[in-house]
């Protein structure tokens, strides 16, 4: 993930909050699909599919050695090679020396987060060879020198107008601002990109252990395109995604597709075997399985985090998140946005430099409620919180606010001892005097407290708090409370 | 083989088993065990005439949903008379003369489009994916029209499965700006469910494909267009011979094609 | 009603800043008879802590909540993050020590939430209130997702004399308060609670009413400081048949 240094967390958020464009765009996705998800999720015959699903998922990392050696066999008995890349460098050493011995000067990418999260496109790049995004948002990503800030829909932070101006300044066409228009310039121009293409790299959706297969879904067709047309087709792929069987396929086939854009099916569903052979006449003449690891083994072995590699990035969680509905993509400064982004990108890139993302949520729970498999993200982003407050050896996590991990030290004495507790409320009434204007309402804070009140009021403490209010008024001609709950009567 | 030890050996220790203690497939039997399919493929091979028909209106309806235009044939006369057509009234997107190409395949052979056109000589050019034929690349590209016969349809979705075989190249439902699809009624399956229980049997197949509907993007402020990458419209060509219907006890077998008309 | 008393939980911030809607309660519950105890030596629940990451404080403040409900055999309380983190967050809470934790799982058990205690435990729907005026209703997170609890507050609301209930778009969209988040991310928080209020002002209603105070703090903030003129109550304040006494 790129070391310059990138906005923080709440700046690029202010940012997305104050572009109306942006503010209008993600209201329309997660109006529909959104809400659209949910309503799938509420209507499905099968209500029991998406638990399963989920437990498969769980299985199959219980057992990711032998689904993994299965799926190496299987493919290399098709003829493909499999190269298994613990980190995101050997990765690209692996890819840089395929594309090197093919001599390959153009590269033609599928939309792949794998390919972004170990940030291929550099060595490429540096290695003299062109490399093209083929879908039609990250093209246009690509082609303003811009990041993807949706997982499904990259460019969703772009309009058509600048879409427009931009396809006129890079491809030199008349500008246009009609998406039709729009997509066929970028039809031709990506289809001698792709026609020309020496290299295929994407990503992959779900391999399929059992048939030693990949499989891989778009609308578009140019990931098709790039495994059939190019010589050679190298497949990055997460080392969890993976399914042992056929029928497991099916059925995350089924929610990947539903949670994403409420298909039934996307237009292409490919499954890849291997290079081209008699049976497969116009396949790559090479096919380069890369299975990636890059931190994903650690999360693994944390039981309390093994979850998150259920996801099958679908980016449901992103259009119903209410956070992401504000500040959009950019903000997560990661490939991965959005509340999975923001479990994901601590865990695989450093909780402490990413803590903005740990602590930036409200844990309202939509994204649990939405995941098409079940995964509690608000449970483990209260988990990276616990690494955050205290520091953690297994994630070489340090304590992250010292100066706040001594206030809840001070608030832990107050809670446990009523006489402190109640002296500290009246303390606090007496010391908010002189802020309670005139409407009984702060309106001006020091410190911290500013945050709430620079654009909200805040309720003064009560003269009398409840707690008095029940010993002066209520208390009277009722039961001391252990009394009577000792007798149970009334 | 050295990254693969080691990679699975630091997920055996991620796992918290011994590292170096591989672990042989055959003592896990049940993540690899297969649920028993046979009902569902007694179910397609048993379904009856209505029941057929009445997958035909359900893909019939969701095919238009999804802008696919569905044309229900009854011979291959009147298969070749719509392509024909197609062929006439439709122009190339990439190249200034009409190409045509079609699968190797004993259903679009029976069409005899070679024939239909060297005939009324109309500077159409058609081309059979021949599997040895060294320009198959540069046919492919060159067409604007390509035809194949997809192994199963789905009517749920109305999805075709495309299996990738000798003389049924991927390409040919990929490159051309017009994809026609040539589906036998009897190859026509309810859902996915049914269609992955005649998947299971082919596992041995390297590479195939399902199609549902045109190429499609919504990356321009969600607005659909048709026609990102790959074909821009994709025309069904529904074979329905009423012959199938005369004889409900001797249904054919999905996935083997009829030899003759 | 008889039987043995209902300890009132008032969560922290009603204690501190707005004793009218425990007050409320005490209404409410006394209408109907139910005999009441409160626990006096209460404090906070914990959740700041916890959702802060600090765990060991907030075991502490589990830990003195559960000594000081240990002999309530009913407990309830006018919020629902309150009850969430009673119910599903204590028991989490003590690793290791399985006593503590089944202490913390049987509290959990008997600690209800304001609405769900009337409607499911009580069965009561219609409490005799009175309220003239229209209100809208807010689905705070904790409650409606957490708990699984949106009916019941309804069915409250759709009995009282003179009110009509208006939905509002998103009622369950989180209204951007989140704790110490609203601190920390204002800019966000403001701009979540900001998509409330327009929902929240498309509806027309004179009022918005929820079962979790701190939302309501939320949202009656900003409006403060926009100046509008929408009244802020919790179901308790509605259902005592009393008037606008947020502040």
């Amino acid at each position: 993930m790129n070391n310059t240094n990138p906005p923080t967390y709440r700046s690029a958020a202010a940012a997305g909050i104050a572009s109306p464009r942006l503010q209008k765009s993600l209201h329309g996705l997660q109006d529909r699909f959104g809400k659209g998800a949910m309503e799938i999720w509420a209507t499905m015959d099968d209500r029991e599919m998406r638990h399963r699903v989920k437990d498969s998922r769980m299985n199959t990392f219980a057992h990711l050695d032998i689904i993994l050696a299965e799926l190496a066999k299987n493919v290399r008995a098709r003829g493909g090679q499999v190269h298994f890349a613990a980190t995101a460098q050997e990765a690209i050493d692996y890819t840089l020396a395929v594309a090197k011995k093919n001599k390959v000067k153009r590269v033609v990418k599928g939309k792949s987060m794998t390919s972004a999260e170990i940030n291929i496109d550099p060595a490429l790049e540096g290695a003299s060879i062109e490399v093209v995004e083929t879908d039609l948002g990250e093209y246009i990503i690509q082609l303003a020198g811009d990041k993807p800030s949706h997982i499904i829909a990259p460019c969703i932070h772009l309009d058509r107008n600048q879409i427009g101006e931009l396809f006129a300044e890079k491809l030199g066409i008349d500008y246009s601002n009609d998406p039709p228009t729009l997509t066929m310039a970028a039809r031709s121009a990506l289809r001698e990109k792709m026609l020309g293409a020496e290299m295929g790299l994407t990503g992959c959706n779900l391999a399929c252990a059992e048939t030693g297969q990949i499989s891989l879904v778009s609308n578009e067709g140019n990931i098709r395109m790039a495994t059939t047309m190019p010589p050679v087709l190298v497949a990055l792929m997460g080392m969890e995604r993976v399914v042992a069987t056929l029928d497991e396929h099916r059925e995350a086939l089924h929610l990947l597709t539903r949670g994403a854009a409420l298909q039934k099916l996307s237009t292409y569903v490919s499954f890849l075997g291997g290079p081209a052979n008699a049976d497969d006449p116009d396949g790559p003449k090479e096919f380069h399985l890369v299975i990636i690891d890059n931190g994903r083994s650690k999360i693994l072995a944390d039981p309390e985090f093994r979850e998150v590699l259920a996801c099958i990035r679908c980016g449901a969680c992103l259009n119903i998140c209410p956070v992401y509905g504000k500040i959009g993509g950019h903000a997560y400064n990661s490939p991965y946005c959005g509340p999975i982004g923001a479990v994901v990108t601590p865990l695989l890139d450093g909780i402490n430099k990413h803590a903005d993302l740990c602590k930036g949520e409200t844990l309202c729970g939509a994204c649990k409620d939405i995941c098409t498999v079940e995964i509690d993200l608000p449970r483990m982003l209260a988990a990276l919180r616990h690494k955050l407050a205290y520091g953690s050896d297994r994630w070489n996590t340090r304590q992250h606010n010292p100066i706040e991990a001594y206030v809840y030290s001070l608030w832990k004495l107050l809670v446990s001892n009523s006489f402190l507790y109640r002296l500290s409320l009246r303390l606090g009434w007496l010391l908010q005097r002189p802020f309670v204007k005139k409407n009984k309402m702060i309106s001006k804070m020091a410190g911290l407290a500013d945050g709430w009140t620079a654009d909200r009021d805040l309720p003064p403490l009560a003269g009398r708090t409840f707690t008095d209010l029940w010993k002066r008024k209520y208390a009277v001609g009722r039961p001391s409370a252990s009394k009577a709950q000792k007798k149970g009567g009334s | 083989m050295d990254s693969q030890n080691a990679f699975l050996r630091n997920i055996r220790q991620s796992l918290g088993l011994s590292p170096d203690e591989e672990r042989p497939k055959r003592l896990f039997p049940a993540l690899f065990a297969k649920t028993d399919t046979t009902l569902i493929l007694q179910g397609i091979k048993n379904r009856t005439a209505e029941q057929q028909d009445e997958l035909v209106e359900l893909l019939k309806t969701n095919a238009r949903a999804l802008s696919i235009t569905t044309h229900i044939v009854r011979t291959y006369e009147e298969a070749a008379a719509v392509i024909i057509h197609l062929v006439r009234t439709k122009s190339p997107e990439f190249t200034p003369t009409k190409h045509i190409i079609h699968h190797d395949h004993p259903d679009l052979a029976a069409l005899q489009l070679w024939k239909r056109f060297d005939r009324e000589g109309e500077g159409v050019t058609v081309h059979t994916t021949f599997s040895p034929d060294r320009q198959l690349r540069e046919k492919t590209i060159a067409s604007f029209i390509g035809i194949t016969a997809p192994d199963i349809g789905v009517a749920d979705s109305a999805t075709l499965v495309q299996f990738t075989a000798t003389g049924c190249p991927r390409s040919t439902s990929l490159v051309p700006s017009i994809h026609i699809a040539f589906l036998k009624k009897e190859n026509l399956v309810a859902d996915l469910r049914e269609a992955y229980a005649l998947l299971r049997e082919r596992a041995r197949l390297d590479s195939y494909v399902f199609i549902t509907g045109p190429s499609k993007t919504a990356d321009i402020e969600a607005q659909m267009v048709h026609g990102a990458h790959g074909p821009r419209e994709v025309h069904l060509l529904l074979f329905c011979l009423s012959v199938v219907a005369e004889t409900p006890n001797e249904a054919p077998i999905p996935l083997v094609p009829l030899k003759e008309e | 009603m008889t039987g043995a008393p209902v300890s009132l939980f008032i969560q922290c911030l009603v204690d501190s800043m707005f004793p009218e809607v425990g007050e409320a309660m005490v209404r409410v519950f006394d209408r109907l008879a139910v005999p009441l105890a409160y626990p006096e030596g209460q404090t906070c629940c914990g959740q700041p802590a916890y959702n802060s990451g600090y765990r060991r404080e907030a075991a502490a403040a589990a830990r003195h909540f559960i000594e000081v409900f240990a002999e309530a055999e009913t407990i309830v309380c006018p919020s629902g993050s309150c009850v969430h983190m009673v119910r599903h967050h204590y028991p989490e809470l003590f690793p290791g020590d399985p006593v503590m934790a089944e202490r913390a799982r049987a509290i959990g058990a008997r600690t209800f939430e304001f609405s769900e205690y009337l409607v499911d435990v009580l069965r009561v729907t219609d409490v005799m209130a009175e309220y003239p005026g229209t209100v809208t209703y807010h689905d705070s997170c904790h409650l409606s997702r957490g708990l699984g609890i949106a009916r019941q507050p309804r069915m409250l609301l759709e009995n009282v004399r003179g009110l009509e209930l208006i939905e509002m778009a998103n009622s369950d969209t989180c209204c951007g308060f989140g704790g110490t988040f609203s601190i920390n991310y204002p800019e966000i928080s403001v701009a979540m609670v900001d998509e409330k209020i327009t929902n929240i002002l498309a509806t027309g209603a004179d009022a918005v009413v929820g079962c979790d105070i701190s939302c309501l703090m939320n949202i009656g903030g900003r409006l403060s400081r926009r100046g509008e003129k929408v009244k802020v109550l919790h179901l308790a304040q509605v259902l005592a048949g009393v008037e606008g006494e947020s502040k």
